[in-house]
């Protein structure tokens, strides 16, 4: 069960902040103005610009504020973490560390000693948990399993309660290293027969995972039900995406087959939808492979918040979670004209559609051909 | 309850290339092209999936065999290289090639390619600890219903800017940082016999924790791991034939205490003395010691606590018929 969600995104701080915005089809893309950019073509990007105390471990402080908002949400504050676990997914984690240390090769000191688990290590620290902690590192789809993995813990008896989600931050780094792959744009249009290439994002996003039956005696409000989890490989190529979109189908019908559900059950599909050529067609192929002719809406929030990569499935649940609450779907952000191709999906663009959301699937696809599913249904 | 899984192949690899394991001819092409981390993983796991007889190379993706990899640094020394370009000669210095590998997930990635394994491939950090979590996590995956073979296992890479980092106090181990990856195939006992496999161990129970401060005088977190991992196995701590631990030399003393206590005597074998730290590689390169070590039918435990206070431990029985 999700009981409680947490997010510090570009669109702003809070969920009640980033689902507004999203609702609204607003974008956070802009100029990077975080750090020094003006070698960086494009040098666009959604920034977090919430007003945020400086920090040496940047991606961890957003998760540590995610996390807070979720448990508090939750009604989790202050709980005993003997039954607490943590599971971020990241691609960058303690970068900013990692950097720093590059640039001036001084002795790294504090708990924050390894790029990729320092901001599980410091939240489990900083709540007191005694579970199980991990990092899932499936790049673009790393919080997508980061949750699945939570159901895992909490299913097979090792956690009451899982913090779960993913960090990440925007840097030189990986701005430059997505530009000279000629990913990147300065606008994202998923789904677009325009679109050029995806805009990087950052934050963090952190749900509760929680044993029914520990939600049910604490009382606690139920959000979502996690249904079901997939998980595959391509196994076709490290970077570009499979064309058939194999894999993705694999992980999207593994996670339907779990919570016992057919496709012709889903409501709405939350796309990974990065805005890249190739990206965007892998994924109408693969929804065409499984849905057939059945539309169920689709969007992609990554015109919004860009691509926040580790971050991005736990954003993506989050706005699931809102959407089963709401019975609303957000636009896809910076969609104008749908790709011809792409006839047989139903798109939402212009504005948010009031449309019953029963059952909602994120998809989440990355580097290295990995891809992972959730579905999620109304409690 | 479902039948526990079981480990049908193994395969460990180290700085040296195995002669007695040669890797077939479109996995050694692929060696030529990949990172560090990547050709460890492959060396390791051709040997497990060849032991396990089911090294296949060719045909479409198989949905139902996958990777759980486990690393405390994974792409670190790629993140090095390609950041050192970009310092050095600006965005110009941006390497493709190498920016491609700058995800944990690449080793796993190849493998999948290269073996044709299309079901879930999933990497994990857990420090140290990885190796037994990414174990723990593909029994539960097989549990679950949602593979029926997975390679799985630790693996780490050291190189120059790693040695840099360690000897800056990163990781905070207090052992020089070693290279190796060790994985199983663990498999799902019913897909195992469906196949005629040879079944080498069963993996009993596992539990992961947190210890969250390491420097004090008792280590109540490891001592409830170790007393998880063997109430799921139903494995009574007397009824251990033998021990494998790693704690670093900064926290043997504690991880021993952590034991005698958890166990009431003390029977462990502590690694990490001569051969450097293997980091991931570590604690799944004692539980394939600890049995061969033990007789058929004999119950082992692996455990490891990370400085970062991340641990795991795995309870595993040598198969009846492996001898």
């Amino acid at each position: 069960m999700i009981t409680g969600c947490g997010v510090v995104s570009p669109l702003g701080a809070g969920v009640p902040a980033f689902w507004e915005a999203l609702v609204a089809g607003r974008s956070a893309v802009a100029p990077i103005c975080g750090f020094d950019a003006g070698d960086l073509t494009p040098r666009s990007a959604a920034e977090v610009r919430a007003s945020l105390p400086a920090d040496p471990d940047r991606a961890g402080m957003f998760a540590l504020r995610a996390a807070s908002e979720a448990m508090e949400d939750a009604g989790l504050a202050g709980a005993p973490g003997a039954r607490l676990g943590v599971v971020l997914g990241t691609t960058l984690g303690g970068m900013a560390i990692f950097e720093r240390w590059e640039a001036v090769r001084e002795p790294v000191s504090g708990i924050e000693r390894v790029p990729y688990y320092a901001p599980a290590v410091r939240l489990a620290r900083t709540v007191g948990a005694r579970g199980p902690v991990a990092t899932t590192q499936l790049a673009c789809a790393s919080s997508t399993h980061a949750i699945a993995l939570a159901a895992d813990w909490v299913r097979f008896g090792r956690a009451d309660v899982v913090l779960a989600g993913g960090t990440d931050l925007l840097c030189r780094f990986v701005v430059a290293g997505f530009n000279c792959l000629r990913a990147t744009a300065e606008v994202a249009r998923p789904f677009d027969r325009d679109r050029r290439g995806l805009v990087l994002g950052e934050g963090a996003a952190v749900v509760v995972v929680e044993d029914a039956a520990h939600a049910a005696r604490r009382g606690a409000r139920v959000r979502a039900r996690l249904a079901g989890a997939g998980a595959a490989a391509d196994a076709v190529h490290m970077t570009a995406p499979d064309r058939d979109g194999a894999g993705a189908a694999r992980a999207m019908a593994a996670a339907l087959a779990e919570a016992g559900l057919a496709p012709r059950d889903v409501d709405y599909v939350s796309a990974h939808g990065t805005g890249t050529v190739y990206n965007d067609a892998m994924e109408a192929a693969a929804l065409g492979r499984l849905f057939g002719t059945r539309r169920a809406p689709v969007n992609s929030i990554k015109g919004a918040i860009g691509h926040t990569l580790g971050a991005a499935g736990a954003f993506e649940v989050v706005a699931c979670v809102q959407s089963l609450a709401t019975g609303l779907v957000p636009p896809t952000a910076g969609l104008q004209v749908p790709d011809a191709g792409f006839a047989h999906l139903d798109l939402v663009q212009g504005t948010a559609r009031r449309h019953e959301v029963r059952v909602a699937l994120s998809t989440s696809s990355g580097f290295a051909g990995t891809n992972a599913a959730l579905v999620m249904v109304r409690p | 309850m479902s039948e526990r899984p079981v480990i049908t192949g193994v395969g460990v690899a180290g700085p040296e290339p195995d002669a007695a394991h040669p890797l077939p001819g479109v996995v050694r092409a692929r060696l030529a092209r990949t990172e560090r981390v990547t050709q460890l993983v492959l060396a390791a796991a051709g040997a497990a999936l060849a032991d396990a007889g089911l090294a296949d190379t060719t045909g479409p993706p198989r949905p139902r065999c996958g990777v759980v990899l486990g690393t405390a640094f994974g792409c670190f020394l790629t993140n090095a290289a390609y950041q050192r370009g970009l310092v050095e000669r600006g965005p110009a210095g941006a390497s493709p090639r190498l920016f491609a590998a700058t995800v944990s997930n690449a080793a796993a990635g190849e493998l999948a390619i290269a073996y044709r394994l299309g079901g879930p491939s999933v990497t994990l950090s857990a420090g140290a600890a990885s190796g037994l979590l990414a174990l723990g996590h593909a029994a539960d995956l097989l549990a679950a219903g949602r593979a029926d073979a997975l390679v799985a296992g630790g693996a780490d890479a050291v190189g120059e800017d790693l040695a840099a980092w360690a000897a800056d106090g990163g990781f905070g181990g207090g052992a020089v940082p070693a290279e190796a990856a060790a994985v199983v195939v663990l498999e799902d006992a019913q897909a195992a016999r469906a196949r005629g496999a040879r079944v080498l161990a069963t993996v009993e129970g596992y539990a992961a924790g947190f210890e969250p401060a390491l420097g004090a005088a008792r280590a109540d977190g490891v001592v409830a791991t170790v007393a998880a991992a063997l109430a799921e196995a139903g494995v009574r701590a007397a009824d251990l034939a033998a021990v494998a631990a790693w704690g670093r030399p900064r926290l043997a003393a504690l991880v021993r205490a952590a034991l005698d206590e958890a166990l009431g005597d003390a029977r462990a074998t502590l690694g990490a003395d001569g051969a450097g730290d293997l980091l991931a590689a570590a604690a799944p390169l004692g539980l394939l010691s600890a049995l061969r070590a033990v007789p058929p039918g004999a119950a082992v435990l692996a455990l490891d606590v990370c400085p970062s206070g991340q641990l795991a431990a795995v309870v595993a029985r040598r198969g009846k018929e492996d001898a």
